[in-house]
């Protein structure tokens, strides 16, 4: 029943707390995941537990509501009421008669719960999904919903392992400070969730490869394709970006082409309207090894793409 | 009287749900959207001869989903935004006409009509993005398809009111309902989250002296829509002649010799269009 970190649906070991008076429980638990998959520890009290998860918090939470000392909603709700440990997921195990009544689940704020009697294998796989929700959600972009850096990061990795070629793109828009200056940040939001969706869409124009498209943060986005798909894309990005950015202009800026906004110094400036800048790293016949060479190729790239105030690509001509 | 009559019909408008189109374009489109090859260029230039495509096209990408609500007003920004799957949902989510048909086929000519003139008109005038003012002039009498779809006892009371009294269609809707299609459309505008030139467009081609921020645009489908009536290029309802507003062609600053370039590149791309059927 249980596999190897390398066939399970984890990039790395999961560890999770049960909180729990029932040997049954933790031994069935225990049995379905190997320890490299997901490791158990166990607490009976609950009470006991608290500090341990505030300190060394696990990837999951499993709380019995047969716990003695305290409730396990209050548990998950001490939990989930402090911002930095909210991402992690609780699962609440009850009896049946814990369920006959409906519950609130504005209060209670966990992720799932099981039902005994137990279901072996319906627990392997609710968990699993808790697991892989959670790290969705953690991840995703709160903007563009895109997943962000730590999809971004294991994603390149998992790339560079298989030994796949790849291109990958990173976009920053130039002037977008500028733009947000002038016309504040709910407009800027809007450029954003408009270059998501043109990056998106133009991505997933070629129908049956490999690619993905993640948002750092801000005005930064990346792509993957394959390394012969990479300058289309780009073309096809800058040709859609540089027609539909002047619509969320002012019409009199846009007449004009530019901005008169506030520079880095405090100083009244005019800037152009917002471009796209696109760097490109290949990485073909196995030559980048670890992620942060990808990143720090990129970096250079990106200065000789900003010199451009216009749109445009540059892509990493280096041969193996 | 007059005002329960308008915000129930006002309710019944903005209820549409599910607005019907003529088959031909829509088979075309879904020809195109299961097609991988297909071009969004080429989806577009199909759905852009479409008034309802079209309007629901709008409607998606300027949704709060989206989040940059009322900024887009091309049909070709539109489907690059929203993308292959969402395109492919709304074309395969609509349904054609099952009545009406006939009628509908010379309302759908004369928009197509009124688009093609406004993109002539609008590069006329040197005014930029000239497919936006098609975009206008194509959904310029959306307002009656809505009424047709959504009240149709009315819109027989209105169709037999410029039979038998001999007015055009929006003097039959004023005196059947108190207001026309030019307000029907700018709720509908409103409602939709279109772009405000669009909606201003929409909802002031029949009086754009009046319209405050977009007048460009108002005059150019005015005087697009008085054109292809003049062309008797598709059937907005009547067979009146509409009146023109001297006020339109100031704005524009157009002179005959404007005028009369404009109608020569009408009866040239009409000869094209018309090879399109409904």
């Amino acid at each position: 029943m249980s596999q190897t970190l390398e066939k399970s649906l984890f990039q790395r070991g999961q560890t999770a707390f049960l909180l729990s008076p029932d040997a049954s429980l933790a031994a069935m638990l225990r049995a379905l995941w190997s320890p490299d998959v997901l490791s158990f520890t166990v607490f009976e009290k609950g009470g006991k537990a608290i500090e341990h998860l505030f300190n060394d918090p696990p990837d999951l939470l499993i709380v019995d509501n047969r716990l003695a000392d305290i409730p396990a909603v209050e548990v998950a709700n001490l939990v989930k009421s402090e911002n930095v440990y909210r991402q992690l997921p609780v699962v609440m195990c009850v009896d049946p008669v814990d369920v006959e009544t409906p519950w609130n689940w504005n209060v209670i704020e966990v992720d799932d719960f099981l039902v005994r009697p137990f279901n072996p294998s319906e627990v392997r796989d609710r968990i699993n999904l808790t697991l892989c929700r959670a790290m969705r959600a953690l991840d995703a972009n709160p903007l563009s919903k895109l997943p962000g850096n730590t999809s971004i990061i294991q994603r390149i990795q998992q790339l560079i392992d298989a030994g796949e070629d790849f291109a990958l793109a990173y976009c920053d828009l130039d002037y977008f400070k500028s733009y947000n200056d002038k016309y504040g940040f709910s407009r800027g939001d809007e450029v954003l969730m408009m270059t998501a969706r043109l990056i998106v869409n133009t991505i997933r124009s070629y129908h049956g490869i490999m690619s993905f498209v993640g948002h750092v943060g801000g005005d930064d986005f990346v792509f993957i394709l394959p390394p012969d798909k990479a300058e289309d894309a780009c073309q096809r990005i800058i040709a859609a970006f540089d027609d539909i950015v002047p619509h969320f202009y002012d019409p009199d800026d846009r007449k004009r082409g530019n901005i008169t906004s506030v520079d880095r110094e405090g100083k009244t400036r005019i800037f152009p309207l917002m471009a796209v800048s696109i760097a490109v790293v290949v990485n073909t016949g196995g030559r980048i090894t670890h992620y942060g060479e990808v990143s720090s190729i990129a970096m250079e790239l990106k200065k000789k793409a900003k010199e451009n105030p216009r749109s445009c690509y540059v892509i990493d001509q280096r041969q193996v | 009287m007059d005002d329960d009559l308008k915000t129930s019909v006002k309710g019944r408008i903005l209820q549409v749900a599910d607005l019907p189109t003529l088959p031909d374009v829509l088979e075309e489109v879904t020809r195109l959207v299961e097609d991988p090859d297909a071009s969004t260029e080429a989806i577009a230039k199909v759905i852009s001869r479409d008034q309802v495509l079209s309007a629901k096209v709008l409607k998606m990408v300027n949704s709060p989903i989206y989040g940059f609500p009322g900024r887009i007003s091309s049909i070709q920004h539109a489907l690059v935004l929203l993308g292959f799957n969402v395109i492919r949902g709304i074309i395969i989510s609509t349904s054609v006409f099952d009545m009406m048909v006939l009628n509908m086929k010379g309302l759908w000519e004369h928009s197509l009509g009124c688009a093609t003139a406004c993109n002539i008109i609008a590069r006329r005038a040197g005014f930029e993005d000239p497919e936006e003012y098609a975009v206008a002039g194509l959904l310029h009498d959306l307002g009656k398809v809505v009424t047709a779809v959504q009240l149709p006892d009315l819109h027989a009371t209105i169709v037999a009111t410029v039979r038998d009294k001999d007015l055009s269609y929006f003097q039959a809707e004023k005196e059947v309902m108190g207001f026309g299609h030019d307000r029907i459309n700018a709720w509908l505008a409103r409602h939709w989250g279109l772009p405000p030139n669009i909606r201003e467009a929409m909802a002031r081609h029949h009086a754009p002296h009046l319209a405050e921020f977009y007048k460009p645009m108002a005059c150019v489908v005015h005087l697009g829509d008085f054109l292809v009536r003049l062309f008797e290029f598709g059937n907005s309802g009547d067979d009146q002649t509409a009146y023109l507003r001297p006020e339109a062609l100031l704005e524009l600053k157009f002179k005959m010799s404007d005028l009369d370039r404009v109608m020569d590149e009408m009866a040239e791309q009409f000869i094209e269009v018309s090879d399109v059927t409904f």
